[in-house]
């Protein structure tokens, strides 16, 4: 019986095409839109002008090291225009101009202890802009600090060991990515908005579960030799193979199109089934509880919405604040999401992510025991 | 003579509101039994607590034979429930609907297309299997509402209302396919309040009124026991009806007027003399059938349609 219960939902599923914008449409809309923004993500570059006054080789290879340090392209304007210039960046339509005063090569190759000096004018509210620029200009700044000091040295006649003892840092990074694959937008926004979506599908399980309630249904069926948890049953196999097949589709949909590596295809199927049996369990226990739709639609949108934010699905969750990480981690989402970047970008498998599959595992039993547990008073207000 | 449905003093009520007060009723196999009365008089409730819906508060309740609170499962195979609402999945076709509903009664493969089939003839709408029931008259919804009942081909059908709302053309087909099952034997529980689908489709009826069973029996022997026998008198326009004397005074009804007593023969014979006498034309002179409207009226106070 559970299997004609479930077929007949997928009939009608089939027929309803908002089913495919809410579980697919808007997903990859989503994807779409964020990919386009963050998948070039630490190879994009920022446009900033610059007035060269001094028309020299040395200001000439400043503006060549800052386009070397990676993430700006420099567009040179003339003097004339620095008027201009100053006065779009007070009206907030450009981030920042560079001007190189005269003297500026003379100034960096004498000896006489002289400083140069280059001028940033920026808007203050472009930090995001400004602000790696001007860690860029100080890095350069302590590179030609470093030039003078080594040509001092060199003129002292000292040995060369000696010399690169005194200009080595006494402090030195050492850069070790453990990731077994690189971390970009794709790698967060295609997981991200994978589990976002799979809890909208508890919208058209609470639609649904309202519907034949209120149209009789539910009563007409208890009128057959249909046992009622069968209707439950075949309700929640409906949606569950929904909700795989639509983390499978915005997943394949990440990796052809974007190239989004995948890692452990096991690890990533255990992930997506543990995840589909959450949502849905979740949507049949709050589909057993809410006594109208438009309550349910509620309930529905904190869960997904507050879980997004909270679980880290729109931005890495090591961006809020320590006791918003805390409240995230009783979300699903965040283990969810967790477990995707623990495959995808840092190479684990299933053996590594058990605690995120055994959360959402847990969720999902909870919502069973609550949609079991109210049943009975669910077909109570069906049959009266 | 065997008996389909025993009901003997059902009582039923919800959060302190009493539906049924002391339901007794007795509905033999292979009859059609008319339930008759106003909304809230506990029409539903009773078919509910028949088709193993709802619990009840007090008496005892065989359906086929079998006591419905110990033995639902086995009742449930042999009955088949229509409800007063369309439960139907409006965007599936009637094809899809029945093999759900069918399914749902345990009918599969071969015999399910064969049951479905037969009644989708029944109900007229074999050219119509594959269209959305959502573009179907109403009445042809409640034409398939009725086949998703009998694909299981079940010993008792309760209809709860099934005419509400719908064509002369598909309560044809319903009276048609309610007559055909009669004739196979299938008993049928029929509630409404259109009192002529009982005088048409019913041999045996029980009105109920705020709970209770205020008539039950054969229909024709609660119109003798209950109606008030009548004359009805049609003149040529103009002309008045003459007095009769030891009878009351006739009512205006229609293009003539009626003459209530328990005494028709003399009434008409009475009638037919003085309209003789006084050279009236007689366009219609008869003794008029009690209808269960007059009896309804009689025993409640008001008419069905008011209540």
């Amino acid at each position: 019986m559970w299997w004609t219960v479930a077929r007949k939902e997928w009939k009608l599923l089939i027929k309803e095409k908002g089913v495919f914008f809410w579980l697919l449409g808007l997903p990859i809309a989503f994807i779409v839109l964020f990919g386009g923004i963050f998948s070039d993500n630490g190879r994009s570059s920022v446009e900033i002008s610059y007035i060269d006054l001094d028309q020299s080789a040395a200001s000439r290879a400043f503006v060549q090291a800052i386009e070397g340090a990676g993430g700006y392209r420099m567009t040179e304007a003339a003097e004339g225009e620095m008027a201009d210039k100053i006065q779009q960046i007070r009206d907030g339509k450009e981030a920042v101009l560079l001007v190189i005063p005269r003297g500026f090569g003379q100034a960096v190759e004498s000896a006489d202890g002289s400083q140069a000096s280059v001028a940033v004018y920026r808007d203050a509210a472009a930090e995001s802009t400004a602000g790696p620029l001007l860690a860029v200009l100080e890095n350069l700044a302590n590179r030609y600090r470093d030039g003078k000091v080594k040509t001092a040295l060199e003129a002292t006649g000292l040995s060369e060991a000696w010399q690169e003892g005194v200009m080595a840092a006494p402090l030195r990074i050492d850069d070790r990515p453990e990731n077994a694959a690189s971390f970009s937008g794709i790698t967060q926004y295609v997981p991200g908005y994978t589990v976002m979506f799979v809890f909208f599908i508890i919208i058209s399980m609470i639609r649904r579960f309202i519907g034949d309630r209120d149209s009789g249904m539910v009563a007409r069926l208890r009128s057959t030799t249909m046992k009622p948890v069968s209707y439950l049953a075949g309700m929640w196999v409906a949606y569950l193979v929904v909700a795989l097949i639509q983390c499978a589709a915005l997943l394949a949909f990440g990796h052809w199109v974007y190239g989004m590596t995948l890692g452990d295809v096991g690890a990533v199927a255990a992930l997506v089934v543990t995840l589909a049996l959450c949502g849905t369990g979740l949507g049949l226990a709050l589909a057993m509880l809410v006594k109208s739709e438009n309550q349910g639609m509620a309930y529905t949108q904190l869960l997904a919405f507050g879980g997004a934010v909270l679980g880290g699905l729109w931005f890495p969750s090591d961006l809020m604040p320590a006791a918003m990480r805390t409240i995230g981690h009783f979300t699903p989402q965040f283990w969810a999401q967790k477990a995707f970047q623990d495959i995808i970008v840092r190479g684990m498998h299933t053996a590594d992510i058990w605690p995120s599959l055994l959360v959402l595992a847990a969720f999902a039993l909870a919502g069973l025991a609550v949609a079991l547990l109210r049943f009975k008073t669910f077909l109570k207000s069906a049959l009266g | 003579m065997k008996t389909a449905i025993e009901i003997h003093g059902l009582g039923k009520s919800y959060g302190g509101k009493t539906a049924l007060r002391n339901i007794s009723i007795t509905v033999r196999e292979g009859s059609c039994f008319g339930l008759l009365g106003p909304n809230g008089a506990g029409k539903s409730t009773t078919m509910k607590i028949l088709a193993g819906l709802l619990e009840f508060d007090a008496g005892t309740v065989k359906v086929l034979g079998a006591d419905v609170r110990r033995s639902g499962d086995r009742i449930r195979e042999k009955l088949g429930y229509v409800p007063q609402s369309i439960t139907l999945y409006e965007k599936l076709s009637p094809l899809d609907n029945l093999t759900f509903f069918g399914e749902m009664y345990g009918v599969r493969g071969d015999e399910l297309k064969k049951r479905m089939g037969e009644v989708l003839e029944q109900v007229g709408l074999a050219d119509r299997a594959k269209d959305p029931i959502a573009s179907f008259s109403g009445g042809m919804k409640r034409r398939i509402n009725i086949a998703a009942a009998l694909l299981h081909k079940p010993k008792l059908i309760i209809m709860d209302e099934p005419t509400v709302g719908i064509d002369p053309q598909s309560r044809n087909h319903i009276f048609e396919m309610i007559r055909a099952l009669k004739r196979e034997g299938v008993t049928v529980l029929y509630s409404t309040h259109y009192m002529e689908e009982v005088e048409a489709l019913c041999d045996h009826l029980a009105i109920i009124d705020h709970g209770n069973v205020i008539a039950e029996g054969e229909l024709n022997e609660v119109l003798d026991r209950f109606g008030t026998q009548a004359v009805y008198l049609e003149l040529a326009e103009g002309e008045q009806p003459p007095a009769l004397p030891g009878f009351g005074k006739p009512a205006a009804q229609g293009r003539g007027w009626l003459l209530e007593t328990a005494s028709p023969l003399e009434a008409i014979t009475g009638w037919a003399s003085a309209c003789k006498e006084r050279a009236l034309s007689v366009k219609r002179l008869e003794v008029v059938r009690p209808s269960l409207e007059t009896v309804f009226l009689a025993l409640t106070g008001t008419t069905l349609r008011d209540s």
